[in-house]
């Protein structure tokens, strides 16, 4: 008897054309997860770490990840930013436990090898040994070069006030990464202008990284899922919307511009939570005011993959971080910002709005839940596939919002990066 | 210095507070807030540095209503029990605002976390920064700031804290 | 009359040709150096991270840390080189008779 395994195939493979069907085990394999980080976290693609006013004066640093491997953002007595490893080159300590801070170096404590803020190697303790009676014991061997063992540094891209890195120093640019469409939405949001950092709220959930990914490429859910969102007029199929990607279709751009007069119509008729008379009771978190630089679209949801999500939503912006930590689990890191020339009002604004988003937000918090109980269907058969099909089996740019291509669009492009 | 009295109604707040949100009563928990009173749910990261940034930001009752609405007819999750495990308050200060008295304490806070399928679990530890006000009504909050040490949401919060 | 406090130290021959070593200054440590026969003295602990200068390495008139290889200037007390930001206090010194007499506060 053949002894095979219809739930948990050993080895797997993507029979299908296209991308329309992902299997399960593409969110529940361990191996498939490891050549993700190689391939996409540790390698051609650009990585987010955070907004250069997260380290503003000389010696700030910043503590995060890229993939899984812990980084460090500092900024240097020249006012550049650098990004290096976490890892001590002695003995692999992970030694910076501080999520930011102000120092002069970096610091090992476990022998204090001591690295300057760009991660070069300047001190080693005894490494021309120690002095006894006229004698030199111990100490480094003679050949050893401490320029050869700076921490690992990472190639930096800062654009606007936003610093990404790769551990792949022959890395496209990464203005080449994003491609002319997706650098255009990026800019839209960061154009030089001064940042201000309003804060982080960050969450543990347990799906795997793409699920995040996926959830911002779906414009087929908000309007369904966040009922928050339609009852409020927030959100409508039917929004004067659009769907663009890179030229490899791993990135993308749900823009959308929000009907006048908010009115909750026809296309969420029938759902029960619908209620058309609904409004808010205190209005303040719904205070919606127009800025000049968001042009015609209210809310533009940028995805860059693999690591970051730039939301616009109406007064509302963040970055949103994906930090994988194995197959069906990540943490999602949330930065919020204004801008130095916001007004008190908009500060404040932007601060209210904020209560739609994050790890308890009115339209926010349901997604981490999805993501929850997308990964339990996965694991409990690996064998079955999801069907992405909204809207055809291509992966087009869409002028709409009923479909699911930018995820069609994705899987594509992970396919012939994975080799799947 | 504050007297008993004052203090048995203090702690009857914390408790009834408690009671209030840990047995899924939302319509409720708006009754603990003057009208312009405040929520607010901080991670202890953005308190302790001073940024602006909320988990939760609620800035009125009414507000605090609108997120009654949304935990009880708009935000799908996974249901769950929750437990608040609240520490002896300690007063900080004891005020006259005109005829109002006005108190501003603090106690420490536990809260599980238990799932339908799920064994019980730790979900926000952090301490509670209130102002109350006492009013015909009883004591009631002016502000109620949780600052939590959890800053690493475990998923999603839906409950009121 | 001199206010000047000098304090005898050490030894002129016990401080090494082209090394250091460390001594006492009214119960405070500091580090004496030779170079060419003549005597230099500094703060005894790096302005970096705890270590002594009498552990480290001499090299004409550059001292180098043992912990961080910071080095400064026996001389003028000047730091040359990162992780080093703030030089090291320096003594003036009189060969009398034999001993080195070290100017204290």
């Amino acid at each position: 008897m053949e002894n095979t395994s219809e739930v948990f195939p050993s080895d797997p493979t993507w029979s299908e054309e296209g991308s329309s069907r992902v299997p399960f085990w593409a969110y529940t394999r361990e191996d498939l997860y490891k050549r993700e980080l190689e391939r996409l976290f540790y390698k051609g693609h650009w990585c987010y770490v955070g907004l250069e006013v997260e380290v503003p004066e000389p010696g700030d640093f910043k503590r995060t990840v890229v993939g899984e491997r812990s980084v460090i953002m500092t900024r240097s007595t020249d006012g550049e930013i650098h990004v290096v490893e976490n890892v001590c080159k002695h003995r692999g300590m992970r030694f910076c436990r501080e999520k930011h801070g102000k120092a002069k170096e970096l610091l090992c404590p476990y022998h204090q090898w001591s690295y300057a803020l760009n991660g070069d190697l300047q001190g080693v303790p005894f490494r021309r040994g120690v002095k006894r009676e006229g004698k030199v014991n111990g100490g480094m061997p003679a050949d050893f070069n401490p320029a050869d063992h700076g921490l690992t540094k990472l190639k930096v891209a800062r654009r606007n006030g936003v610093v990404f890195a790769s551990f792949d120093h022959d890395v496209e640019p990464f203005e080449e990464f994003l491609g002319p469409t997706i650098l255009s939405y990026f800019d839209r949001v960061f154009d030089g202008r001064k940042l201000v950092l309003l804060g982080y709220r960050r969450q543990r959930i347990p799906g795997n990284w793409k699920l995040m990914q996926e959830n911002i490429k779906d414009p087929y859910h908000p309007g369904l899922l966040h009922t928050w969102f339609s009852t409020f007029g927030l959100w409508r199929a039917d929004n004067q919307s659009e769907l663009k990607m890179d030229a490899h279709k791993r990135h993308a751009a749900m823009i959308s511009t929000r009907g006048q007069g908010g009115k909750v119509e026809e296309v969420v008729t029938g759902l029960d939570s619908f209620k058309e008379t609904m409004t808010v009771n205190d209005k303040r978190l719904l205070d919606i005011v127009h800025e000049d630089w968001w042009g015609k679209p209210t809310a533009v949801m940028t995805t860059i993959f693999p690591s970051v999500i730039i939301q616009q939503q109406v007064n509302s912006v963040s970055t949103r971080h994906i930090q994988p930590n194995g197959h069906g689990s990540f943490d999602f890191v949330w930065t919020h910002f204004g801008f130095a020339d916001d007004t008190p009002e908009m500060h404040q604004r932007r601060l209210i709005q904020a209560n739609l988003f994050g790890p308890a937000g009115f339209v926010s918090a349901d997604d981490g839940e999805v993501i929850e109980w997308s990964q339990e269907g996965f694991e409990q058969n690996p064998s079955q596939k999801t069907l992405v099909e909204m809207g055809g089996r291509d992966t087009e740019d869409s002028p709409h919002m009923v479909t699911e291509t930018l995820i069609r669009g994705m899987y594509a492009y992970w396919r012939r990066v994975m080799g799947e | 210095m504050m007297d008993f009295g004052s203090y048995h109604d203090l702690l009857d707040l914390y408790a009834s507070y408690a009671a209030t949100v840990d047995s899924a009563d939302w319509e409720n928990w708006p009754e603990f807030f003057l009208d312009d009173g405040t929520y607010r749910l901080q991670p202890r990261e953005n308190h302790d540095r001073g940024l602006p940034l909320c988990l939760l930001a609620l800035e009125s009752k009414a507000m605090i209503r609108d997120r009654v609405y949304g935990v009880k007819e708009t935000m799908y999750h996974d249901p769950y029990y929750q437990r608040h495990i609240v520490g002896t308050p300690r007063v900080l200060s004891v005020r006259l605002e005109g005829r109002r008295e006005i108190f501003e304490a603090e106690a420490n806070y536990l809260v599980v976390r238990t799932k339908r399928d799920g064994v019980t679990e730790v979900f926000n530890a952090g301490y509670y920064r209130d102002v109350i006000v006492r009013t015909g009504e009883g004591l009631k909050f002016k502000s109620r700031l949780c600052v939590y040490d959890t800053e690493m949401i475990p998923n999603s919060l839906i409950y009121p804290i | 009359m001199s206010s000047e406090n000098w304090v005898d130290v050490a030894s002129v021959d016990a401080v090494p040709e082209g090394d250091t070593i460390g001594v006492s200054l009214n119960g405070q440590g500091i580090a004496l150096y030779k170079v060419d026969g003549e005597v230099f003295a500094t703060a005894g602990l790096c302005t970096h991270g705890a270590a002594h200068m009498c552990d480290g390495f001499l090299e004409g008139h550059e001292i180098e840390c043992p912990l961080h290889q910071g080095r400064f200037d026996i001389r003028t007390g000047k730091a040359l080189n990162e992780p080093l930001t703030e030089d090291i206090r320096t003594f003036a010194v009189r060969l009398d008779a034999g001993r080195v007499m070290v100017l204290a506060d």
